[in-house]
Order: structure tokens, then C-alpha cells, then sequence
């Protein structure tokens, strides 16, 4: 038995009992709260499960406008993704919820997320499938209809790889916390990442290392997140994805020196004076072999923060649910910390109409800078639009 | 609030948008170091895109990175087409200037390697020289300078008694170069390009960088870089099939690199026409030589034009100071070719404010550079030593705007 299975067992007898202690209280705290919002088990089409199996899905399409020094990039339309959900709850304790991706025009396609629950209780629950792995909160919640912009965090696709899909086995949980309050945990033992992350890039893109359905090392990684949350609509998570990626062991023989990545991240959401702010950063440290240092960084890290107002409720009386959003969106990106070079800065404006809640028209202006490994400037700026819709 | 609100990001957007920078702005014509020749048909132009994407290229492991390397892509070494930094800079070494220690990993140091390979060391008893990548653009019409009109300027035995001679170095080249190609041919032919020039054809200086810098395989050289100073082989660690760059990409970059244009010089100013008199006087010009001329060409953009390069791309004895005692060729190891000065206007911009002057990158500045010449080119340092404190800036500032 590995290091990493043995932490995941002993965490799992432990939880149980605590379960068991905890079971009397589930009746005083409010239950109805999704795990995560926006979560696998939180979206508008499990509304329809009235049967054994609902679907569902998310569909968006993209504008798209980009100038880079002054000079047109992109001026291209996208059909970016077309997903589709699945739930079953095949009895009082299993449950089922499956998510299958086709990503610009179905050039590539994924499954995402198909796993099995087995609800023993509110505080212990184990999943077992390909998950989300809880690598900060955007991974685990970023359909496109619930996100306000049209592209996603930089440091959340860049550096934490969302999005992060792998098979593995682990348990979840909630625990209330007084009155309004709870603490929620998910801790898995997963595939990890690969070598891709430095064979399949110029430089260190841990994007490049997700999404493996075998284990590449035989060695599982390990990820968890816990969140507070003191009422609805306030939380604070903290994540961390640990494991080795390389391949140092073949056939019982050592051929390699170990590697690690470590990625941790912090993630906040709070509703207040009527905006909803949001926000996620970290960083990854990765081992990179000693004949490569100088190219590939060992270090990246970066965060996001964001602000949006709603406002226009009901201006237009023929679509009483309708609203409108306003807001920016910071990101700083950093894709090698130990040099001043290769990271970017920008900010997004956005402007969003919803005629209901469930769908989004998003108008977007980002204008950043990036700076190459030599930290020369590059200013670029981007016109987007994008609807995003569930069905 | 609402109405407040949305007047305020209005007035932020026009903002932007009457300083034009809602868009972001180009760079005016000129102030860049990647720009085409002017007069480029567009079948030159499609190619010579197609070419500065290659450029810009980098490579991974997965498509034919390493297995032993310096760096993942032409542009990672030089920086907007222009010049290195000490950080990117290559390591050449031999035991002598005929034996260029290929047993042991020579010439070129591959300091970098892919898991499962060894990067190369530098072993005891090696001539070394640091070189930092040298600027890319203006090549082409280097290349089309008639050799004899190079040939011209060569006084290897000082005839005229200048205390300036000037060698050409003539190389055979690379065995891949077809006989047709610019700086091709049987037998010896004029080195040009390189800091000593030892490379006649941008063809082999563009192969060779492929496969000694990158480890990236061609047609050309289709057989991968080895460190032959340990036993495992080093072709277990690479993942790709060779040869791993498609003929189009490199001839691509090859076109692309020919017809880069050099950077507009800065405005002249009567300082700057002062130190173009004085920088003529002192006899830097004598090897810094203002415009040499193209002969005839097939790309109609390179031919019977002028070639504001500042240099007889020959090669000088500069004295022990920057000696690297490293033979090359032809060439001592107290030669060099005389470095172009054109674009050093702009050097700075594409190295985040540094200039990294010199074979080695180790002058921080155009003075700096200066004082250090020595062998032939002592007379006209020290003349530009004893030049007074306004006659110096204004040679300064005139090379530094060329």
C-alpha cells in the first residue's frame, strides 16, 4: 500500500466515525446548500429529476476580436462547447452524475466527470469515477452560463489546468458549523499529472500533464479541498494537489530521480453590498530534472479576483426575469517566478444581459500585457462576445 | 447610481479610445527588428510569414526538442530577431583551429538535455568563447553583397600601412549546402556571416542552429546531436522521429531570415552629424564601414541596394582585451568580424533597457564597447579616448542611433 493510500484508508476510517457522531445533528442545519455552487449536483436541469435519470447540458458560442501590438490576431467565430449532463439517483444512497464535453466544434471531446456516490451520510460520502478534482473552486464550478466572462482565469487554466478531470476514488462531505455555517471537504487519491507537463510543451505547462485515465508512475496523487462557509452566499476554500508526475520507476527499477507537483490554492466568494466578489490564486512547484532548469520554470503562480453588480431587474417588463451585469475581472499570471519575465497582467471589463438566470449574452473588453522570458512587453486587447446557455 | 455608473465606463472607453489605445498600437514603420524588406512580391511575403511563425516556433520535446540542447526556439535566442542575452548565450569550444573536438561534444556546448540524456560538460584542456546570439535581421542583404566588393576592403598584409588589415575567412562549406545556394559552391568560399565569420550560407548557419542549438533534426542533417562524453546513448531519450523539422519549415525560416529588414537608423541631428564626422575622422570607419552595396539578385528586394551595415565583415585582430584565443577557421583567436552597428538603435527595446554590446554580451554600453577595442583598432580607440567630453557624446549618439 502506497504512502498516499494509506493517508487516504486511515482518513477514511476516521471520517466515518466522525460521520456516525455527527449524523444526530444533520436535522438542525440547513441541508438543501449544494456542495460547491454550480457543482455537478447543483445545476438548473436537475429540476427536471423527477424520474430515475435526468439530462441536461450547457451550450456556448463565441465572437471573438483580438489585437496584439497593434496588429488584428484573431477575428474568429467559435463554437466553443456543447456539454451535456447526466444525474441519476438510483436509490436513497447512489447516486449517479456524468459530464461529456465537446469542445470547439467537437474537436475535442471529454468526459469530464462520471461518478458514482455512495451517500452514507451528510458528513461521509464516497465518489469513485473520472471527477473534478477539487483543485480550487473554479474547477469544480465553471459552466459557462454561470461564469460572467467569456474566457476563463488565467491562473485557473494556465496553472491549476482547469479543466482538471482525472479517475480516482476518495470521499466528501459536509459538516454544519452553528447555526448558518459548515465546513465541506473532498479528498481523493487520483491518477495525477504526467510528463507532458515538460515533454509536451517548449516550457513548464501543467495543462499539458492533466487529464490521464492510467496512472503514468503508478504512484496516485493525492488532492483535497476544504471550504468554510459562515452563511450562504460567504466562502473560503483551500486546496492542494500533490504527486509525483514522472516516470522513475519501470519494470522494479529505479530509472529516475523522483519529480513532484505541488499545487496549492486559495479560493473566496462573498456576497456584499450587493456585489458578488470572487476570487482564486496559488501556485505550482514542480520539480524539473536539472538539465532543463533555466527553460522550464519551477515555480508559477498567479490569482484572480473579480467584482459584479447586477441591476436592471425587470426594466424589461416582457422578460420579468431578466438583469442585467456589470463587473471587472483582475488576473495576474506568472508562468516562471523565479525570473521578472513570462507572465501576464490584464483586466476584463464585462457587461452582461440575462434573460433568465440560466442564460447569459456576455460583452467583454480585455486588455493585458505580456511579457516574454526576455520581459519584453506585448500589449494586447480583446473584443468578445459570447451566450452561454443551459438546456 | 446606475446612470453614474455606466457615464463613468463610457467615459473610460472613449478614453481609450481617442488615445488609440483601445486596440493597442503598432509600432511605426522602422522601429521594429522583423519587418520585411520593402518590395516584396506577395508569394515572397506568404513565405516569409510562413517563415517568421518557424521562427517564432518552440519546439517541445514531443515534436523533436533535445535530446541535448541550448534552447526550445529560434526566438528564444534572439530576442525580437535582435540580439541574446548573457543567459542564452552559447558556449563554443575546440582544442585547436583543426580539431574541433567533436570526441568530446564540440563544437557547441549542449548544457541542457532531456530526461534520460546527459547535457554536455566542458572538459579540461578546451579552447572556449561565449558568443551571444547575434542580430538576424539585414542578413539577406549581407548575403548579396558581392564577395569581390568584400574583397576589396581586405589588406591582410597592411599594404597601405594603416595599422588596419582585414582577413577575409574563407570556409568551405557545410557538405548539405547545394551548389546553388547563396554561399555555396565547391572549394572555399567568403565567410560572412557569424561572429568570426565562419559560416558562408545562411542555409548552413540556420541548419546547424536547428540541430546544435535546438536538437531539432532536418533533411539537412538528419541524424541526431549526440553527447558522445558518456556511454548510454543520448538518441533513447528523444520522442521524436527524425528528421523532425519538414523541409518547408526550414527553408521557410531561411527566406524569412534573408528578408528581414534592418531598423530604420534615428533622425539625424546636427550632434549625430557631428559624430558621424567624427566617427569617420578618428577612423572608425575604416572597419565600421557606413554602405556597402548589393549586386544583382533574384528577389528583386535584394538586389542594387544599399547595405547601411557599418561593418567590412572582415575579420580584425582586436587585441588581447577581447581576445578569446579560441582559432576558428581562419580566424586567430584575437580576431573578429567586424560587428554591424545597424539596429543598435533599437537593441535595447527588445532586451527589457540592456544592450549586452560585444561577442560575449559583457559591455553594458556603446562606450563601454569602444574602450575596449584594442589590436588594430587601438588608434581609433584611443582617439576616441582624447576626444573631448561633447565630442564623445556625439559619436556615442550617433552610433547609438543607427
Amino acid at each position: 500500500m502506497s504512502g498516499v493510500s494509506r493517508i487516504v484508508a486511515t482518513g477514511f476510517v476516521f471520517l466515518g466515525g466522525w460521520a456516525t457522531t455527527l449524523q444526530s445533528q444533520e436535522d438542525t442545519t440547513e441541508v438543501d446548500r449544494p456542495m460547491v455552487r454550480g457543482d455537478m449536483y447543483d445545476k438548473p436541469y436537475l429540476a427536471q429529476l423527477a424520474g430515475r435519470t435526468a439530462v441536461g447540458g450547457y451550450v456556448e458560442f463565441h465572437a471573438r476580436y483580438a489585437r496584439v501590438d497593434g496588429v488584428k490576431e484573431e477575428f474568429t467565430f467559435l463554437a466553443k462547447r456543447f456539454n451535456l449532463f447526466f444525474a441519476s439517483q438510483i436509490s436513497d444512497f447512489i447516486r449517479f452524475a456524468a459530464e461529456l464535453e465537446f469542445e470547439d466544434a467537437a474537436e475535442e471531446i471529454n468526459l469530464e466527470f462520471a461518478a458514482v456516490d455512495f451517500l452514507i451520510a451528510r458528513a461521509l460520502a464516497f465518489r469513485a469515477g473520472v471527477i473534478l478534482v477539487p483543485l480550487g473552486k473554479f474547477n469544480l464550478s465553471h459552466d459557462s452560463p454561470l461564469n460572467e466572462f467569456t474566457d476563463r482565469p488565467l491562473v485557473s487554466t494556465r496553472v491549476f489546468g482547469v479543466t482538471v478531470w482525472e479517475p480516482g476514488i476518495g470521499a466528501l462531505g459536509i459538516f454544519p458549523v452553528g447555526s448558518a455555517g459548515r465546513i465541506t471537504y473532498q479528498i481523493y487519491a487520483v491518477n495525477g499529472f504526467d510528463d507532458g507537463l515538460i515533454t509536451e510543451s517548449d516550457g513548464t505547462r501543467i495543462p499539458e500533464g492533466r487529464r490521464n485515465f492510467e496512472d503514468n508512475n503508478n504512484s496516485p496523487s493525492l488532492v483535497g479541498r476544504v471550504a468554510w462557509s459562515p452563511r450562504i452566499g460567504i466562502e473560503l476554500g483551500a486546496s492542494l494537489h500533490t504527486g509525483p508526475y514522472n516516470v522513475f520507476q519501470q519494470d522494479g527499477q529505479e530509472i529516475d530521480q523522483k519529480r513532484n507537483l505541488t499545487i496549492w490554492v486559495v479560493d473566496f466568494e462573498a456576497d456584499f453590498r450587493g456585489i458578488r466578489w470572487e476570487g482564486e490564486g496559488g501556485q505550482a512547484n514542480i520539480d524539473v530534472p536539472a538539465s532543463l532548469l533555466g527553460i522550464y520554470a519551477e515555480r508559477q503562480q498567479g490569482f484572480y479576483f473579480q467584482g459584479m453588480w447586477d441591476f436592471g431587474r425587470q426594466w424589461i417588463r416582457t422578460m420579468p426575469k431578466s438583469f442585467f451585469s456589470a463587473g471587472a475581472r483582475v488576473d495576474v499570471l506568472d508562468l516562471d517566478a523565479d525570473i521578472s519575465g513570462d507572465n501576464v497582467k490584464q483586466i476584463s471589463l464585462g457587461f452582461n444581459f440575462r434573460p433568465t438566470g440560466e442564460t447569459v449574452f456576455k460583452f467583454n473588453y480585455v486588455r493585458g500585457r505580456a511579457r516574454d522570458r526576455f520581459n519584453n512587453p506585448s500589449d494586447f486587447a480583446d473584443f468578445l462576445f459570447s451566450v452561454a446557455t443551459y438546456f | 447610481m446606475t446612470v453614474r455608473f455606466v457615464l463613468t465606463a463610457f467615459s473610460a472607453v472613449l478614453m481609450l479610445a481617442a488615445c488609440g489605445e483601445i486596440g493597442t498600437e503598432a509600432p511605426a514603420d522602422g522601429e521594429t527588428l522583423d519587418a520585411p524588406l520593402p518590395g516584396l512580391t506577395p508569394e515572397e511575403l506568404a513565405a516569409f510569414l510562413k517563415g517568421d511563425e518557424q521562427f517564432g516556433f518552440a519546439f517541445s520535446p514531443v515534436l523533436g526538442l533535445g535530446p541535448i540542447f541550448n534552447n526550445v526556439s529560434c526566438a528564444s535566442c534572439h530576442s525580437g530577431d535582435g540580439r541574446g542575452r548573457p543567459e542564452n548565450a552559447l558556449t563554443r569550444f575546440s582544442r585547436s583551429a583543426t580539431d574541433p573536438a567533436l570526441d568530446i561534444g564540440g563544437p557547441q556546448l549542449q548544457d541542457k538535455a532531456l530526461p534520460g540524456a546527459t547535457p554536455e560538460t566542458l572538459l579540461a584542456g578546451v579552447l572556449t568563447s561565449l558568443r551571444l546570439p547575434p542580430p538576424v535581421f539585414g542578413t539577406g542583404l549581407i548575403g548579396a553583397i558581392p564577395a569581390a566588393s568584400i574583397l576589396a576592403n581586405a589588406d591582410p598584409n597592411d599594404q597601405d600601412g594603416d595599422g588596419i588589415s582585414g582577413r577575409a575567412n574563407m570556409v568551405v562549406p557545410a557538405a548539405f549546402v547545394p551548389l546553388d545556394e547563396p554561399g555555396g559552391g565547391s572549394g572555399p568560399q567568403l565567410g560572412r556571416f557569424s561572429r568570426k565569420a565562419q559560416v558562408t550560407s545562411l542555409l548552413q548557419q540556420i541548419t546547424e542552429a536547428y540541430h546544435q542549438d535546438m536538437g531539432v533534426t532536418s533533411d539537412f542533417l538528419p541524424v541526431e546531436n549526440v553527447n558522445p562524453q558518456v556511454g548510454t546513448p543520448t538518441e533513447t531519450a528523444d520522442l521524436a522521429v527524425d528528421p523532425e523539422l519538414p523541409l518547408a519549415d526550414l527553408r521557410a525560416v531561411v527566406h524569412y531570415v534573408r528578408l528581414l529588414a534592418p531598423p530604420a537608423p534615428g533622425q539625424d541631428t546636427p550632434q549625430r552629424q557631428l559624430g558621424e564626422d567624427l566617427f569617420a575622422q578618428i577612423g572608425c570607419a575604416r572597419c565600421h564601414i557606413p554602405v556597402m552595396q548589393t549586386g544583382s539578385n533574384i528577389i528583386q528586394a535584394l538586389a542594387f541596394k544599399p547595405v547601411p551595415l557599418y561593418s567590412d565583415l572582415l575579420l580584425h585582430d582586436m587585441g588581447d582585451a577581447l581576445a578569446d584565443n579560441r582559432p576558428d577557421g581562419q580566424a586567430t583567436g584575437r580576431e573578429w568580424k567586424t560587428t554591424p552597428l545597424w539596429g543598435l538603435r533599437l537593441i535595447r527595446q527588445f532586451l527589457n533597457g540592456q544592450a549586452f554590446l560585444l561577442h560575449d554580451g559583457s559591455a553594458g554600453s556603446v562606450e563601454e564597447a569602444i574602450i575596449r577595442h584594442g589590436g588594430e583598432a587601438q588608434v581609433a580607440r584611443d582617439a576616441f579616448v582624447n576626444l573631448s567630453a561633447d565630442d564623445r557624446a556625439a559619436l556615442l549618439d550617433f552610433v547609438e542611433s543607427r
